[in-house]
């Protein structure tokens, strides 16, 4: 056995020994992931994990190291590229992925990527060109 | 300040090319001639403007490299890693071309694990999230 896959086991053994939280926590980021579109909060998340909110907002951070929320802005902004990269609106993209408001999409788009929705759009298509069946469709990106 | 390019210590840049884009699927972005090697990048096929893998020669030129490179070979540790959609299926796709694992398809707490040996002195982690 390699140096490393004693490290991973030991690791294993000692961040993911208790599997109830371990299954808690992929059930609600399965939950997010699936529910990329819609209007989610911790509530939510919550009464579909069966734990309390403030114990599961720890546990997600202690297993996921981000916060629920700021693992679903992850989430949408990077479903918001494939969704611009394949051609959809600002408009349209900001409300396939669950954001609420053009304009409060777009600067956090920009806030993050370091360009606007409109900017990265053309910057796709004076790029490449890709055609759209290879890529991930940003409608059936569910897991 | 952005993190454009993440370099991969290769022992034979053609060899690599060929490895990363025929078996890992990335495709070449910047070739240029730089004496007797090459500044050569490829990048993901899903992320073509996300981070370039600078495939660079260091082993090949600098002995320290070589040994460093080995060390984390032999202990099993990957270089760096890649993340993909689904760890088994990419595990089943890469032995179907010949790509040799260390580490098969194994759950880690929140992601899953394999370890394959890129054929230029690295192992490569692949991880999906669980």
């Amino acid at each position: 056995m390699t140096f490393y896959l004693r490290e991973v086991q030991k690791i294993r053994h000692i961040v993911y020994g208790n599997q109830g939280q371990l299954e808690a926590v992929i059930g609600a980021r399965r939950f997010l992931d699936g529910n990329l579109d819609g209007n989610i909060n911790l509530d939510l998340l919550s009464e579909n994990s069966y734990i309390s909110k403030f114990h599961l907002l720890r546990l997600f951070k202690q297993y996921y190291g981000q916060t629920p929320r700021q693992y679903l802005t992850d989430r949408r902004i990077e479903r918001s590229k494939i969704c611009l990269r394949r051609g959809m609106g600002i408009a349209q993209t900001c409300y396939a992925v669950g954001f609420e408001s053009p304009n409060s999409f777009s600067t956090l788009f920009k806030s993050r990527t370091g360009v606007s929705p409109t900017q990265f759009k053309k910057e796709q298509f004076s790029q490449r060109s890709m055609p759209p069946h290879s890529e991930t469709s940003c409608i059936e990106f569910k897991t | 300040m952005k993190v454009k390019v993440l370099s991969v210590p290769v022992w034979d840049q053609e060899q690599a090319l060929a490895f990363y884009t025929e078996k890992l699927g990335f495709i070449k972005k910047v070739d240029l001639p730089l004496g007797e090697d090459r500044w050569l990048t490829v990048v993901s096929k899903e992320e073509q403007d996300g981070v370039q893998v600078l495939l660079e020669p260091a082993p090949k030129h600098f002995e320290p490299a070589k040994i460093y490179q080995q060390a984390l070979f032999d202990a099993g540790i990957p270089y760096t890693q890649f993340d993909v959609e689904s760890v088994q299926q990419e595990y089943d796709r890469l032995v179907g071309l010949g790509v040799a694992f260390s580490v098969p398809p194994t759950e880690m707490g929140t992601v899953n694990i394999a370890v394959f040996d890129d054929t230029c002195g690295n192992n490569i982690q692949l991880v999906e999230m669980r």
